[in-house]
């Protein structure tokens, strides 16, 4: 890499247009998955490859190539290919010589582009800012990670998974899937940076799929993530949470739609933490301060209470782990080869700064180890560990019967309780993810009469989630955890949240549209009855 | 051993079970004990009996056909450059399509596009459980089916209402009558470990080292074992194995002026066994790049409209393209909007043979028959032989043109203008949509030339013509194979798109013959033009070197049977065979190269050793 980069740099910063940058990252990936569904395998793979990924930046830090043009959608997927598994440094430097002319290039036809766009249009102040901040170097090897899997047991186990969903006549599908990855990302670049590391991540994912009688989709979710496979999940655990998703699934199946609904709401920790992530966390992603087609919600709030003063929010992707717990988003070097760093993000409720790739803003300009990608997709600044602290906790218990005091003074007959919330945290599968999109999954009515929380199904949330950050009333004085996948523009990346519950003063709810799909016109094959009857 | 006992029991439970039935209640007689042992058949038939008898909505039609079809795959694929490995993967998987249609024979829920339709959760297709068990299968057949039947009800009442906005509807039928047919053949269990297939794709690009012009190189191994399953509520019953090996190898390089040059050589067989070894491989993909040097330094080649002669492996592609949108006998969909044909138009299928039956559309000499039940032509295999086609139709030996007459037309179940009943063309890969395709294409000839005649014909043809010298073309161009990543052949297929429709072909080996000596020498930046099927009426000589074209039939984004539908990989594609000798067009239109050339690297080549 280090041959074929001095060799690309010393011809290609003499060109027109002279290259100023360039990067070439190999990422080497080993993956295995299992997955089953409905009691019998789907498939079991091992995967490994090594992709390149070769970025050559040409015309200066502050215009180049990458400048978005006009009213155009930036491309957000990154050229690639795959190399030479073997380690043959001839094969290798080939492929990375015609990878660095293509991407040359590609480079110097979107600069031309860049240049002529500059003398037509009017200059916005978001684009005062550079393309590319300065950042110092890194060298760090590490040692390789290796992955050793035995799909035997898994293939087992998640049949046997699978097969316990459709214990029951209410699923219509369920799927459970396990993967072990481990990628060994190697990186250098033209400022000197020179880095290995190895990541290391094994995960067991549980879906269950139903319809309720009117026709509404009933999915319910859960996911174990683990780094050392002696912690992997024991059956033990595992089946108790079939069992819950279970007990869900068939409680939803059978619970009332909600009425529209003006209120407080109490978000349990797990529920909280998404909400965060997605309500604020996308929010505070430097990129989307520099586009002026985003709503740019905080581009002028830094310095500003944004929210009450007992909240303090930081992305901490350092942090392996929470109270025990291992944190998902946590890696040493982002994808543009920059150190991990903790960003306080909110300080006391005040809006501090963003979390920032190496694309700069007016009044941010370096990155705080925030840009990171999926493979094939480019790097913006992403969300790592997002972790929210309250300085005004109290046990969950208290936080309810406070939700109960605002429930009688404001004279409703109910509060709405928030277990689970789906947000851009997608699930590897057949599923499509739904980025930014806050629906509450599991919801409960939390009557202020003492009558037993009852389940209800179809809410939405509708306003502007953000206004409710205003509203927070109080919090719990213990985070939850939620370990996932976000995808967003570049890309699905490992993330962690944690939060307490929260309390929320005043929240709006509406009934969310159902599908005209109805259920299947037969009964599941496996609880047909006219069929046994008919057969005997 | 385990491995061959079962083998051996196969064998003994192999004996096809082979019963042609009439359609609707037949007794299930005939189901080999295989059959009864095969939970996947099972589980289809119970299934679809209960969603037979018991399937039905308030005021819609119940099912009048219910078709299940199901892939069983087991696929080998291994990747190297240069004589380095980069991937080698191995993937079982099971893929589930099923049909539902209601309505009848007449007038059914298919053959219309819509834009609007039902949606539902999670489909009439998917990805199915690979352990071949019951349970499961009846879990996602149940849910497919339902899904498929809603989705029928739905297209009906769209597909009606369409209907009376028309001022005359069709009167061809939806769908046609078949026999049905139960046969279950022997599965044929994967066997990796006959050869160490990554070591073989190692050494047959070790030797493209010796090549440092070359930019980029890769060599595919494919190896694919395919069992499909065929049930329908007719009676039929299917089980049929089909496995094909291949190697494909790409190698690219730039000229000096800047112009993107690229070769391949591929081999396709139906057992991985029979590949050839690596040596036979290497020495076949060195000859590749070989070549692709030799263009590499040829000279650019002028506009010229005069005499083309196409050499037998050229020739097979040329017919391949130029007939493939003409063969189909199946009238398109109807459609409520215009884009359907839009896009087949753009990319070259319009039938030029619709309706036109009884005339001549070749010279007097020539028949062309689409036989897939000939396995194999002078000792050499082709590909494109089966026993039944995708809708479970025995498959037929069709003579399409009679000395240059127009007599018949592929079909499947899907009627058409000029015929109603099926003859055992229709085909699919990966379970997409069926149509009618060729199998194995013979251009039979009388009247043909040996290869001496053929050569000075064709140079007097140049003499007559006013030419210093004509072009011969050795081998054409497929994008598919010769594209070294997967980038490149959208890009390629996307620029060629544009021109397909008024003929523009690509060749790859071109060489100038000069009239004074016959001396060959090879050029480079040819494009044809206006190459439409009708260019086959005036055909000025035939060889008599008849060859074996193998190829595979793109089935990708509707790619098949259009002329871009010749561009196949063996990842996917539908096997395929031409037959045919060298064939020397009287006038083809030949465009040099006039683009921008883009310019060579910057930086120079490192060593490859």
């Amino acid at each position: 890499m280090q041959q074929e980069l001095s060799r690309s740099m010393t011809t290609l910063s003499g060109a027109d247009p002279s290259t100023y940058f360039v990067s070439y990252t190999v990422s080497d990936r080993e993956e295995a998955t299992v997955s089953g569904s409905n009691g019998a395998l789907l498939n079991s793979t091992n995967d490994r490859g090594r992709w390149l990924e070769v970025q050559t930046r040409v015309g200066t830090y502050q215009l180049d190539d990458t400048r978005k043009v006009g009213d155009g959608r930036p491309s957000w997927t990154s050229p690639g290919t795959n190399v030479a598994l073997d380690d043959d440094i001839g094969v290798l430097r080939r492929q990375m010589w015609r990878e660095t002319d293509r991407q040359y290039r590609a480079a110097s036809q979107a600069l031309i582009k860049v240049k002529t766009s500059q003398q037509v249009q009017v200059q916005t102040s978001e684009g005062s800012a550079g393309d590319f901040s300065r950042e110092e170097p890194h060298a760090s090897i590490g040692s390789r990670v290796e992955i050793h899997v035995d799909r035997k047991p898994w293939e087992d186990r998640v049949r046997r998974y699978s097969a316990e969903f459709s214990k029951s006549p209410s699923v219509l599908n369920s799927l459970s899937t396990f993967t072990a990855l481990a990628t060994n990302q190697y990186q250098v670049n033209t400022e000197g940076t020179k880095l290995a590391f190895g990541l290391i991540h094994y995960r067991l994912e549980l879906l269950v799929q139903s319809k309720a009688p009117d026709g509404m989709d009933i999915e319910r979710y859960a996911n174990f993530d683990w780094l050392d496979p002696k912690d992997a999940p024991d059956e033990k655990t595992v089946m108790a949470s079939i069992a819950q998703l279970l007990k869900e699934t068939e409680s939803l199946d059978k619970a009332p739609l909600v009425d529209p609904y003006a209120g407080p709401a109490l978000l349990t920790g797990r529920a909280a933490a998404v909400f965060f992530h997605e309500v604020f966390g996308h929010r505070a992603e430097g990129f989307r301060q520099k586009d002026i087609s985003e709503g740019q919600t905080f581009g002028s709030k830094v310095g500003e209470k944004i929210m009450p003063d007992f909240i303090s929010i930081k992305d901490d992707p350092t942090q392996a782990s929470l109270g025990g717990q291992m944190l998902l988003g946590n890696y040493p070097f982002d994808d543009e080869g920059v150190p991990s760093q903790n960003v306080q993000l909110v300080d006391r409720g005040v809006l501090k700064t963003f979390l920032m790739s190496r694309s700069p803003l007016v009044n941010v300009q370096h990155s705080n180890g925030h840009g990171r990608r999926q493979l094939g997709y480019v790097p913006v600044a992403r969300q790592g560990n997002l972790i929210v602290s309250s300085s005004q906790g109290v046990p969950f218990a208290q936080l309810r019967q406070k939700m109960l005091d605002l429930v009688k003074q404001q004279g409703l007959p109910y509060g709405l309780l928030i277990d689970d919330i789906s947000g851009g945290f997608t699930i590897t599968g057949r599923q499509q993810p739904q980025a930014f999109q806050v629906t509450p999954l599991v919801v409960y009515r939390v009557y202020a009469d003492g009558r037993p929380d009852q389940l209800v199904r179809g809410v939405n949330i509708v306003g502007t989630p953000l206004v409710s950050l205003s509203k927070i009333v109080g919090t719990s004085d213990k985070q939850e955890i939620f370990n996932g996948y976000c995808g967003a523009e570049s890309g699905s990346v490992p993330v962690a949240a944690a939060a307490p519950a929260i309390l929320i003063s005043e929240m709006e709810f509406a009934k969310k549209e159902t599908s005209t799909d109805k259920p299947p016109i037969l009964p599941p094959p496996a609880h047909d009855t006219a069929a046994k009857g008919q057969a005997q | 051993v385990k491995s061959i006992i079962g083998l051996a029991l196969l064998a003994v439970s192999a004996a096809p079970a082979f019963a042609a039935k009439p359609p609707a209640p037949a007794p299930k007689q005939a189901a080999a004990s295989a059959a009864d042992a095969d939970q996947t058949l099972r589980a289809m038939r119970d299934e679809l009996d209960r969603a037979k008898t018991r399937l039905s909505l308030p005021g819609a039609g119940k099912p009048f056909y219910i078709e299940y079809r199901l892939l069983d795959l087991d696929v080998r694929a291994v990747t190297s450059s240069f004589g380095a490995e980069v991937s080698s993967d191995t993937e079982r998987s099971r893929f589930m399509s099923v049909d539902v249609r209601v309505g009848d024979y007449h007038l059914d829920s298919s053959n219309f596009l819509s834009e609007d339709g039902f949606e539902g959760f999670l489909g009439s297709t998917g990805q199915v459980g690979i352990d071949r068990d019951y349970n499961s299968l009846r879990q996602d057949l149940w849910l497919a089916t339902d899904q498929a039947y809603k989705a029928a009800v739905t297209q009906m009442s769209l597909k009606q209402a369409f209907l009376r906005s028309l001022t005359k509807p069709p009167e061809i039928d939806d769908f046609s009558q078949a026999q049905s047919i139960t046969r279950v053949d022997p599965r044929i269990e994967p066997d990796w470990t006959t050869r160490n297939w990554e070591d073989e794709a190692r050494k047959a690009s070790a030797g493209l080292k010796n090549f440092p012009d070359l930019y980029g190189t890769r060599v595919n191994y494919y190896l694919i074992y395919a069992t499909t399953y065929l049930m329908t509520s007719e009676g039929t019953t299917l089980r049929t194995s089909r496995n094909v090996a291949a190697v494909e190898a790409a190698v690219d390089t730039q000229a000096d002026d800047g112009m993107p040059l690229h070769n391949f050589y591929s081999v396709d067989v139906a057992r991985p066994g029979d590949l050839p070894d690596p040596a036979t491989v290497a020495k076949g993909v060195e000859q590749a790049a070989t070549e692709l040097m030799a263009l590499r330094s040829a000279p650019l080649v002028a506009d010229y409209t005069g005499p083309v002669l196409f050499d037998p492996p050229a020739a097979g592609s040329m017919v391949a393209q130029l007939t493939a949108a003409s063969l189909s006998g199946a009238r398109p969909p109807l459609s409520s909007t215009s884009e359907y044909d839009n896009m087949m138009e753009r990319v070259g299928g319009r039938s030029e043979w619709s309706g036109r039956i009884g005339t001549r559309v070749l010279p007097n000499t020539v028949t062309l028959v689409d036989d897939p039940t000939a396995k194999d032509f002078q000792g050499q295999p082709l590909l494109g032989a089966f026993d039944v086609d995708d809708e479970g139709v025995q498959s037929q030996r069709v003579t399409v043109a009679e000395n240059g007459i127009l007599k018949n037309l592929l079909m499947s179940r899907r009627p058409g203008p000029d015929f109603e009943a099926s003859n055992g063309h229709a085909r699919s890969a990966l379970l997409s949509d069926t149509q009618p395709l060729p199998s194995n294409l013979f251009l039979q000839a009388t009247g043909t030339l040996d290869a001496g005649a053929l050569q000075k014909k064709f140079i007097d043809a140049c003499k007559d013509d006013g030419h210093e010298w004509c072009l011969e073309i050795q081998k054409m161009d497929n994008p598919a194979l010769g594209s070294v990543s997967p980038g490149d052949f959208s890009d390629f297929i996307g620029e060629l798109a544009g021109g397909i429709s008024s003929g523009e072909r690509l060749p790859l080996l071109v060489y100038r013959v000069h009239v004074a000596d016959g001396r060959k020498e090879l050029v480079r930046g040819a494009t044809l033009d206006g190459l439409n099927l009708r260019v086959l009426r005036n055909v000025l000589g035939i060889g008599s070197d008849t060859a074996v074209y193998n190829y595979m039939q793109n089935p990708a984004g509707g790619l098949a049977g259009t002329a871009l539908g010749s561009f196949g990989s063996a990842q996917g594609g539908i096997p395929s065979a031409v037959i045919t000798p060298s064939l020397l067009l009287e006038e083809v239109e030949v465009r040099g190269f006039h683009g921008e050339p883009r310019r060579t690297p910057l930086v120079s080549a490192p060593p490859l050793k």
